[in-house]
């Protein structure tokens, strides 16, 4: 167990002195991705305005909220991608990871959650702008902001067992990104990224329970925007301790079946 | 008018690249098809709870969406291509052949390449827009089609600009090639009326980046919004951006090659 | 002693679809896909003891790094047993890869962005290493490749010879017992392939690892290797010394002495390789060596005879020169 941690320390560490070395790159690529939220809130506020200042729900000082929170869970939710577990498979990275005495998924997750603190640190200044110029409404209790900060490390986790799956497709297939794209497309409406859950109709809101897609993304911006009970906030945590677990148990047995094609084949 | 026929050259062998990936055309089709069903998905949430926005009705903002799809048509399958070359081309150091062949070398870069199969986006615009038409017992009136298409063009050229004077700028900044992922960003704010933004923000869509003049013109022009003014403004920098996109070409140019400016 | 290196019977076959050229072939291919069967390695064997450094020779596409890729568990064999250091490679345990090393000319794991003490530090811990026997290790390595000022620098900023020798120290940080080199001196200037020969065989002295190493470049085999694998068309073509090597497979000697005289018809003494001045150099065949020697010295007046074998690439060009068919 020590020593897993201590991989994870030293692994981290090296990707957070990495990532310092491109503080531009990455402001860069933050501010390209704000784009989508305002444009959503903007949107949206001018429906609320319109309808008397609240739409499902939401005035727009809490589209606001939700939008501006949507950052920073966006950016917990950027993980190595499918795409870039066909381009490493041809390229060899993965012989190189698969010759170390730990499994290569260790060093994902710790190379990107390196990566996410100096992301986190990066927003705080992007969020304080952002609020300044939208005001958002937003006083969470202590515990939701506790609930919250747990809540964007296990969205991290599940959205990095979902795309490692996803990824892991091409063991077998290369021609895939119409599966990546239609899955992303599902994504996109059924997680909350594209409007707060509670706009959609009931029966898109009953079919996102059985996707993993919302606890990765809606659920943590709720978490702290919303006005969740406490039960609620707990039975979310759960849920989403549930698909990280299923998410452990699915990738382990698949990685075992890949890596005997991959052995078998040849990289 | 060498300098056209190669141009059109270029095209051709361009064109023909393309028809050698059919696979691409498929996989275009199915990216056109999804990215038209989350707009309609986001179209239809808006229009369950309200039935106008910002004074723009359902088939209106239909219609507003087909100009978007087609303008994105017409930018990825003719001008962002180029211009990525172009960025790359910036920062190996190979624009050699740029200052060399007897033509126009703005001219040269700007057509080389064609994503012919991006022409699919360009078609369900099209489409896209006849719908709206229809929905919204459309009157033809010459003023409402010549307007369309002027702005159509004035609004191509117009992202063309803002595209070439950022590429541009890699003579000097290296790291330009993540402005692509940042006009994606931009433009896609395009899909709605600029109407809808606040004031600040559609002042920094329509100077800084022409988004909003490249679809909202148009689509003003398709539902009979479209003032003269409008028009004329539209004119005016288009003219504008065009002079200035090209005089930073040409001092780029120069300092690549070293002569003084 | 038992081997610490062990395979028998190894063999990589891979099914490929061909297809032929054309209009007609293409049609029919989709119709039906003919597979044809590619033995990357067909059935080798052999035994390495532990410490021995031995040189794996081949040429391209004989199947040489396929045989590392399955010693190091990265590839499943077809057919055939592998056992390294008692290990089943292809099962991959922690403490097998623990032990072991695969160190390929053009893949890096260093950080790019970072000195190289960063990334060194990453592996202390992927492979768990104590942190004081870590220190040790890695000082170690540091002066014997004279790397004191290099080590705080970028990867990025540190040349192609100085990357590979960074590469090295960081792959046998953890000591491996096994070293799997892979063209290790591929594309380095002559300075730089020698530092990193003596470094191996001073690695190979202190711990008594033992070293497979495959090579283009003979100047590392001659160097390091007493035995030598040659591998050709998926199979083992010669396992031994490599003085044997040379002796059974160069057909010709070399001879060379000076002489005043030019004009002689040298056709009837052997091939002529070189001229310099008065100084000749005749290839002839390995039999008639010294009957040809006692002619050169009873005809004319040569002098500062020497008769050397033919030069270690020829006789591997021979070597690689044979055919499939011919081959056992």
């Amino acid at each position: 167990m020590k020593r897993y941690f201590d991989y994870y320390r030293a692994t981290m560490k090296l990707s957070v002195l990495e990532q310092l070395q491109y503080p531009v790159a990455n402001y860069f690529y933050m501010i390209g991705m704000i784009a989508e939220p305002v444009i959503y809130m903007v949107v949206w506020s001018a429906v609320a305005r319109q309808q008397g200042g609240m739409v499902g729900g939401y005035t727009p000082g809490a589209f606001a909220a939700y939008y501006i929170v949507w950052t920073l869970v966006r950016n917990m939710n950027i993980v190595f991608t499918p795409y870039g577990w066909e381009w490493r498979i041809r390229e060899g990275q993965l012989s190189m990871s698969l010759l170390r005495p730990i499994h290569p998924l260790h060093g994902d997750v710790a190379y990107f959650a390196g990566w996410k603190v100096v992301v986190i640190l990066l927003w705080l200044p992007l969020a304080f702008v952002l609020s300044l110029i939208f005001k958002p409404e937003l006083n969470p209790t202590l515990l939701q902001g506790v609930v919250f900060f747990f809540a964007i490390w296990m969205a991290y986790l599940i959205r990095t067992m979902t795309l490692s799956l996803l990824g892991m497709v091409t063991f077998w297939t290369t021609r895939v990104s119409a599966l990546f794209e239609l899955y992303f497309a599902a994504e996109l409406i059924l997680s909350g990224r594209l409007v707060p859950l509670s706009l959609m109709p009931d029966w898109v809101q009953k079919l996102a329970w059985f996707f993993p897609f919302r606890w990765a993304f809606g659920f943590p911006i709720e978490a702290l925007v919303g006005n969740m009970s406490t039960s609620d906030l707990l039975t979310g945590l759960g849920m989403q301790l549930a698909w990280i677990l299923f998410g452990v148990i699915s990738v382990s047995l698949i990685w075992k079946v890949a890596i005997r094609r991959f052995s078998a084949v040849g990289g | 008018m060498h300098g056209l026929r190669l141009a059109f050259n270029y095209l051709r062998i361009g064109v023909l690249n393309e028809f050698q990936y059919r696979a691409n055309f498929y996989i275009q089709i199915l990216q056109t098809f999804i990215a038209l069903a989350t707009g309609l998905i986001g179209l239809n949430l808006v229009f369950s709870q309200t039935d106008q926005l910002g004074g723009w009705s359902k088939p209106e903002l239909l219609a507003v969406m087909g100009v978007f799809i087609t303008m994105g048509g017409v930018i990825r399958s003719a001008i962002q291509p180029n211009m990525e070359r172009l960025m790359e081309e910036i920062r190996e150091g190979k624009l050699d052949f740029a200052l060399t062949k007897p033509a126009d070398a703005q001219l040269l870069v700007s057509v080389r390449e064609f994503r012919f199969w991006q022409l699919v986006d360009v078609l369900t615009g099209m489409v896209v827009m006849g719908v709206a038409l229809a929905q919204m017992n459309w009157v033809i009136t010459a003023w409402s089609v010549a307007g369309f298409f002027t702005a159509i063009v004035m609004g191509a050229v117009m992202i063309y600009c803002f595209w070439l004077v950022i590429t541009t700028t890699a003579f000097w900044f290296v790291r330009v090639h993540e402005i692509a992922n940042l006009f994606e960003g931009l433009y896609a704010a395009g899909r709605w009326p600029i109407d809808i933004y606040p004031n600040w923000l559609r002042i920094g869509l329509t100077f800084l980046v022409p988004v909003a003049f490249a679809v909202t013109v148009p689509a003003e022009a398709l539902t009979g919004r479209l003032t003269f003014q409008s028009w004329l403004g539209a004119f005016a920098l288009t003219i504008f951006l065009f002079i200035m996109a090209r005089s930073i070409w040409k001092i780029g140019l120069k300092s690549y090659s070293g002569a003084s400016a | 002693m038992s081997s610490v290196i062990s395979i028998s019977k190894l063999a990589k076959h891979y099914e490929v679809p061909e297809r032929e050229a054309g209009l007609k072939a293409a049609a029919m291919g989709l119709i039906k896909r003919r597979y044809k069967t590619v033995k990357a390695v067909d059935g080798i064997s052999f035994e390495i003891q532990p410490g021995e450094v031995v040189g794996f020779l081949g040429p391209n596409g004989a199947g040489k790094t396929t045989t590392l890729k399955m010693l190091s568990g990265l590839l499943h064999p077809t057919s055939g047993s592998t056992s390294v250091l008692g290990f089943e490679p292809a099962k991959r345990s922690h403490d097998f890869l623990r032990q072991i090393t695969l160190v390929m000319g053009n893949r890096n794991q260093l950080s790019w962005d970072l000195p190289a003490l960063d990334s060194f530090d990453l592996q202390r811990a992927i492979y768990s290493i104590p942190m004081d026997e870590f220190k040790r290790t890695r000082d170690e390595f540091i002066e014997l490749l004279e790397l004191k000022e290099l080590v705080q620098k970028p990867i990025r900023n540190l040349s192609l010879g100085e990357r590979m020798k960074m590469e090295i120290v960081g792959a046998l940080l953890h000591k491996p017992k096994i070293l799997f080199l892979d063209e290790p001196t591929l594309g380095l200037d002559v300075t730089m392939q020698k530092r990193i020969r003596t470094f191996v065989a001073e690695y190979n002295k202190r711990y008594g690892a033992t070293v497979l190493l495959t090579s283009h470049y003979m100047a590392d085999v001659e160097a390091l290797c007493k035995r030598v694998v040659v591998i050709h068309h998926g199979r083992l073509l010669f396992d031994g010394e490599l003085s044997a090597l040379v002796e059974k497979f160069s057909a010709f000697k070399t001879v060379g002495f000076t002489i005043n005289n030019a004009s002689v018809d040298w056709t009837q003494y052997g091939e002529v390789i070189s001229t310099d001045g008065a100084r000749m150099v005749l290839r002839v065949p390995k039999e008639k060596t010294s009957a040809i020697t006692t002619r050169l010295l009873n005809d004319l007046a040569v002098e500062d005879l020497t008769v050397e074998a033919a030069p270690i690439e020829d006789v591997i060009e021979s070597v690689f020169a044979v055919k499939e068919e011919t081959m056992e």
